[in-house]
């Protein structure tokens, strides 16, 4: 059994989808995280302790490597996606205890910003590492953050910003929800951002990359 | 020297008496005049309007045209939303609505906003023969991502030789733009490429490296230059990006410049960047600007280098710490001025001058950058020199570079804050100004009525 929970773990961490996926190359023909997934399942292993034991450890090897620039968003992309095929088979067992769940994460990409792809990365490294994800996508307003946090109550915020320009809009963002309810938690990120930034705006912390995110999860959601 | 000289120099490893400055203005030159981006980046007339303004204010040696990485995608389908204090953004992929890459065609040049810019290119290059236009071209990786969307990556992994078909149609779109912007006459071919900073330099080196190659060929042929710049932190691709042979490479604060500096060196590649954009530029100061500027071409050098903001200059960033760059740049005096200051900050001990001074002769000490490459630092020591001759060994003379330690030293134990000044047995009496060999030597006479 440990053995099938390591090979999953490795499936993705090096992204390794299903049995047809042509990547990782070395890993031709051999079973993905899909077929593997399925397999544990199959013996009778509980959907958290697959999720806790192999998922959740391929997910943190591949942010720990994405930090120290070992691997890209490529990688990190095909990591999600075998993380994906995953979770299809485990999202039936978890509907039915939803507290098996770490947490909420709420993001979104700041008012009057459209990309998109820091903000996508940050989500599935989330998700893959057990929270709740909830996106509401690029140019989101104060008011629709707040709405989401009255909606799940304890769930951490995070804003993602790319433009120079938008990141005023991140500290107009971050006042007014901490106006509303200044135990709400948030976190920022984005190319232009920083910790002084961070300081400056209020913010509880700020991430140069997805891993530190999961971090200040584990760290806040408890 | 031209502006474009300094450039072409430093892009062929010249050393350079000064070095160039290219202050990469887009939107901002829009703000320069008062209008919204959209307005800015619509109009050719207002275009070359801003670019006037912006060489006016910042005395650049090369300026880009126009900098706006959605000029092509919107040529190719991919719908803009518009905004007013930033370049438009690419809102739809048309590869992943179901456009099929066959129906693709390269764009004429006659097609949205492309003969905009190629006009304005021409207009400038006639009001400004002395200053280096580039021509900003958008990279084929990141133009490839705004045709496919983020999908690129996993395609990259799944579907290879699609990524390949697609990397060939946005080169070729490249050729088209590079080909246009230097018969309007562009000295520089900047291959914007900013998205290359996401992928690790295996998938670089197998999408990427072929195509850039043959683009910065194609410059080459040209008889024009080509700098490849990229935003964010693409560290890990510094490597290859010199391997495809770029005239210049461009990288903005991610990544830092020594590093930059001695892979582009070994490569024999020109290199720039890499002022900060938002905490210095954007939210900082003029003095806070002029030091990142001196630290960059402290480190950069006059070998190669190219001082230049890290990325496209935020709308808003004031155009006071602009000029503040622009002038020390073009002024020595100052940058050695503010290095000794900085040096000051780094807890250098004041010297001991109680055996420096005389009681039968007067000792003139000459604070200066350093007189063999500054010239009004050497006219300084001359004119000493030569209104000392006539004393002996009454008058004693030193020069204290603060190109050196000691200078510096020297410079804070007498209190000295210009270069270059003359002091008498300790007094500041003359500053900047190289006085008259009279006025020297009447201050003698005063100096020496003093003495025993």
């Amino acid at each position: 059994m440990e053995e099938l929970f390591e090979q999953l773990a490795y499936c993705i961490e090096y992204g390794k989808i299903n049995k047809p996926s042509p990547f990782p190359p070395d890993m031709k023909d051999k079973d993905g995280a899909d077929e593997i997934t399925q397999q544990l399942l199959n013996e009778g292993i509980s959907a958290d302790d697959i999720l806790q034991k192999a998922l959740i450890v391929g997910m943190e090897k591949v942010g720990v490597k994405f930090r120290e620039n070992k691997v890209f968003v490529p990688q990190v992309l095909m990591s999600a996606k075998a993380m994906d095929a995953a979770m299809a088979h485990l999202k039936p067992h978890f509907a039915n205890s939803p507290g098996s769940q770490k947490g909420t994460f709420i993001i979104g990409t700041v008012e009057g910003d459209l990309h998109d792809i820091g903000k996508n990365l940050v989500a599935m490294m989330v998700e893959g590492n057990g929270y709740e994800v909830i996106d509401l996508g690029t140019d989101v307003k104060a008011e629709k953050f707040i709405e989401a946090a009255e909606q799940y109550p304890g769930a951490v915020i995070g804003l993602s910003a790319l433009l120079t320009t938008t990141m005023n809009n991140m500290e107009e963002i971050t006042k007014a929800i901490k106006s509303h309810n200044r135990n709400i938690a948030i976190c920022i990120g984005g190319a232009p951002v920083n910790q002084d930034f961070c300081d400056k705006i209020g913010a509880d912390s700020y991430n140069p990359d997805p891993q530190g995110v999961v971090e200040f999860l584990n760290k806040t959601v408890e | 020297m031209k502006g474009i000289e300094l450039i072409k120099k430093a892009m062929r490893l010249e050393e350079v008496e000064r070095i160039p400055w290219v202050p990469f203005v887009g939107s901002h030159a829009g703000a320069l005049l008062g209008m919204t981006a959209t307005e800015y980046l619509q109009s050719k007339d207002n275009i070359v309007k801003g670019v006037n303004e912006a060489i006016k204010l910042y005395n650049p040696d090369g300026i880009p045209v126009a900098f706006d990485l959605q000029i092509e995608a919107e040529a190719l389908g991919c719908q803009l939303v518009w905004a007013d204090n930033n370049p438009p953004a690419v809102v739809s992929h048309p590869l992943k609505d179901g456009v099929s890459l066959n129906d693709l065609k390269v764009p004429c040049p006659c097609k949205a906003r492309i003969p905009l810019v190629m006009e304005a290119t021409r207009e400038l290059r006639e009001q400004h023969p002395d200053i280096a236009l580039y021509g900003l071209i958008t990279g084929p990786f990141t133009l490839a991502l705004h045709l496919l969307g983020t999908d690129i990556f996993m395609q990259m992994m799944m579907e290879p030789e699609k990524t390949h078909q697609l990397m060939r149609f946005t080169t070729n779109v490249a050729l088209m733009m590079a080909g246009n912007y230097i018969e309007n006459g562009a000295d520089v071919i900047a291959i914007v490429d900013p998205m290359t900073s996401q992928i690790d330099p295996m998938s670089f080196e197998t999408f990427v490296s072929p195509y850039i190659k043959e683009v910065n060929e194609f410059i080459r042929e040209a008889d024009a230059l080509s700098s490849f710049f990229v935003c964010g932190n693409a560290k890990q691709n510094i490597e290859v990006m010199c391997q495809t042979n770029p005239d210049n490479i461009s990288i903005d604060e991610n990544i830092p410049l020594d590093y930059v500096r001695d892979t582009a060196l070994k490569h024999k590649v020109s290199f720039g960047g890499n002022i900060k954009l938002t905490v210095v530029l954007l939210m900082g100061d003029e003095e806070a600007s002029r030091r990142d500027a001196l630290e960059c071409m402290d480190i950069g050098g006059k070998k190669g280098f190219i001082l230049a903001p890290g990325c496209d200059l935020a709308m808003e960033t004031p155009k006071e710490n602009l000029v503040a760059v622009s002038e020390l740049v073009h002024d020595e005096m100052l940058q050695g001025e503010l290095r000794a200051s900085e040096a000051k900050q780094m807890d250098l001990e004041k010297l001991d001058l109680s055996n420096h001074w005389d009681d039968s002769k007067v000792v003139i000490d000459i604070i200066t950058l350093d007189s063999s490459s500054c010239a009004p630092c050497q006219y300084m020591v001359d004119a000493v020199d030569r209104a000392a001759a006539d004393y002996g060994d009454k008058v004693v003379y030193k020069e204290h570079r603060i190109k050196e330690k000691e200078g510096v030293q020297m410079m804070m134990s007498l209190g000295v804050q210009n270069l270059p000044t003359i002091v008498m047995d300790g007094n500041i009496e003359f500053i900047s100004q190289i006085p008259p060999i009279n006025d020297i030597k009447g201050k003698i006479e005063h100096y020496l009525s003093n003495k025993n």
